[in-house]
């Protein structure tokens, strides 16, 4: 349903948004419904027909959570099979990969994709990275059956959308009382204060782990102790609390 | 009158020497939050301004401090996006200069902003807008130590290094393409996490204070041709041993006393 789309007013559909995720993480224990949620609100939210979110821990491991169509789910499988395609790029370069006219923009930076693509009723794709600094998690992937662009308004929506997706993504499984918890963190993951960082930084050296399971660790410390996340970042910042206190 | 001028030779020269190392830098493949620092610090350097910070609107049309002299500034950067105040995002909102002279004056205007700025010892605040086709995203702001405003040669130079600045940002790819700002904006910003995670894993490797880990970060990158968010984000993946940067910084630097 590309073309008249209507956005009331975004900041309301993608508070709602965080609040169905938020809803979702806490019923289910995968992440699968609360993504298909999140695919399917790109759909209603944005002038494009499909989305899809796929997890990635390297190149080489990567795993479709959730495509909203047969069509997105085949870009991605494509994509995986042959290791190349906008998600890839938008993966491994962290940027987001705009790709507003399929058949002309794609032949050059990925011909085996391009070609395969060729009889598929894609005419662009958006492909956002799951990304919280070094913490790389997977992909966003929106198509729209015709080419053209989207509009800066749109973009900040779908990369408010990618923001949530990637702090469902990042974390432990968020089952249980977590509440409040959960709709903070959707919330508040790209806004974190710098000391939110820092501190991640500091559990990625003392339990060397990738950034996303230190960022992991950092929230689970918090919610098992009832307190937010910046008050525990600046504990650590601060040298009131030693990094090895916040066990794996 | 010898004085005056040579003194103005002396500034013309340093002003060519910072556009042309701007220019260098941006003709190969750099690194945008390492452009952004190295602006601030001519900024300083060259306008008669105690320090210099850069702000920058993300996407979702929240401003994040991306660079700053020093850190007092960020921190005064920060607290005008936090209060919702102040002449750096007046600069944003209205795509205008906005020049205050004496901020003893403007306590009116920015009721939260003005006496913190005269608490950290600046009397007047200069902000430029950074702006693209009709865009705002962000803005170059100027704290000085004293009060009046700066000539018209030097508010020019200012509005130059801000537009450095935009250019560093869009990066030739965004300019060739002729769209879209938000990956750049989203890389820039990102790195910029990844920095402040680079930080947390010098600071806690090498027991450094927080505040000092920046310039190790960069002085490493410097010396190795590297691009600065390369370095970090081998840090904060851990493909690089915090232990090789620590080691370089405490022999560039053997006779100070340790931390």
């Amino acid at each position: 349903m590309s073309g008249d789309h209507a956005v009331p007013d975004p900041a309301v559909s993608l508070e709602r948004l965080r609040a169905a995720v938020a809803l979702a993480l806490r019923e289910h224990i995968d992440v699968v419904d609360p993504l298909a949620r999140l695919c399917q609100a790109c759909v209603q939210l944005l002038p494009v027909d499909g989305a899809s979110v796929s997890l990635m821990t390297g190149t080489d491991q990567r795993e479709t959570i959730y495509a909203s169509d047969a069509v997105v789910d085949h870009i991605e499988t494509l994509q995986f099979s042959l290791g190349e395609g906008p998600c890839f790029e938008a993966f491994t370069t962290g940027r987001p990969v705009l790709v507003t006219d399929l058949a002309a923009d794609a032949a050059t930076a990925w011909p085996v994709f391009a070609a395969q693509m060729a009889d598929r009723p894609v005419g662009a794709i958006f492909a956002f990275p799951l990304v919280h600094g070094a913490a790389r998690v997977g992909a966003m992937d929106l198509y729209r059956t015709r080419p053209g662009w989207l509009t800066p308004p749109e973009l900040a929506i779908a990369l408010q959308v990618a923001d949530i997706a990637a702090a469902a993504l990042i974390g432990p499984p968020a089952a249980g009382p977590g509440a409040e918890i959960d709709e903070e963190w959707l919330a508040s993951l790209p806004f974190h204060r710098e000391h939110v960082h820092q501190a991640t930084g500091m559990l990625i050296a003392e339990h060397r782990v990738p950034a996303g399971q230190a960022l992991a660790l950092l929230r689970g410390y918090a919610f098992a102790t009832g307190r937010l996340v910046d008050e525990v970042a600046a504990d650590l910042v601060n040298r009131r609390l030693h990094p090895r206190e916040i066990a794996q | 009158m010898t004085d005056t001028s040579s003194v103005a030779t002396a500034r013309e020269a340093r002003m060519v020497a910072a556009f042309v190392e701007m220019a260098d830098t941006l003709v190969a493949d750099y690194d945008v939050v390492d452009v952004l620092h190295r602006l601030v610090e001519h900024t300083v350097a060259l306008l008669d301004a105690a320090a210099a910070g850069l702000l920058l609107a993300d996407q979702r049309g929240s401003l994040q401090v991306l660079a700053s002299s020093t850190e007092a500034v960020r921190l005064l950067e920060l607290f005008q996006v936090q209060a919702n105040e102040g002449p750096c995002l007046d600069a944003y909102r209205t795509g205008e200069r906005i020049l205050a002279d004496d901020l003893s004056t403007v306590d009116r205007r920015w009721p939260s902003f003005a006496p913190k700025a005269l608490q950290q010892g600046f009397a007047s605040v200069h902000a430029v807008p950074l702006r693209l086709r009709g865009e705002v995203i962000g803005a170059l702001n100027l704290f000085g130590s004293h009060t009046g405003r700066l000539s018209t040669a030097d508010l020019l130079v200012a509005q130059a290094l801000a537009d450095t600045a935009t250019i560093g940002i869009l990066q030739e790819r965004a300019i060739r393409r002729g769209e879209v700002l938000t990956e750049q904006l989203q890389t820039a910003l990102n790195s910029r996490v990844i920095i402040e995670q680079a930080k947390g894993v010098l600071s806690h490797a090498g027991d450094l204070d927080m505040d000092l880990t920046f310039e190790v970060l960069r002085d490493y990158a410097r010396h190795h041709s590297a691009r600065l968010s390369d370095v970090a984000a081998q840090l904060a993946n851990a493909t690089l041993d915090p232990r090789t940067v620590l080691t370089h910084h405490s022999r560039q630097r053997h006779s100070a006393p340790p931390h």
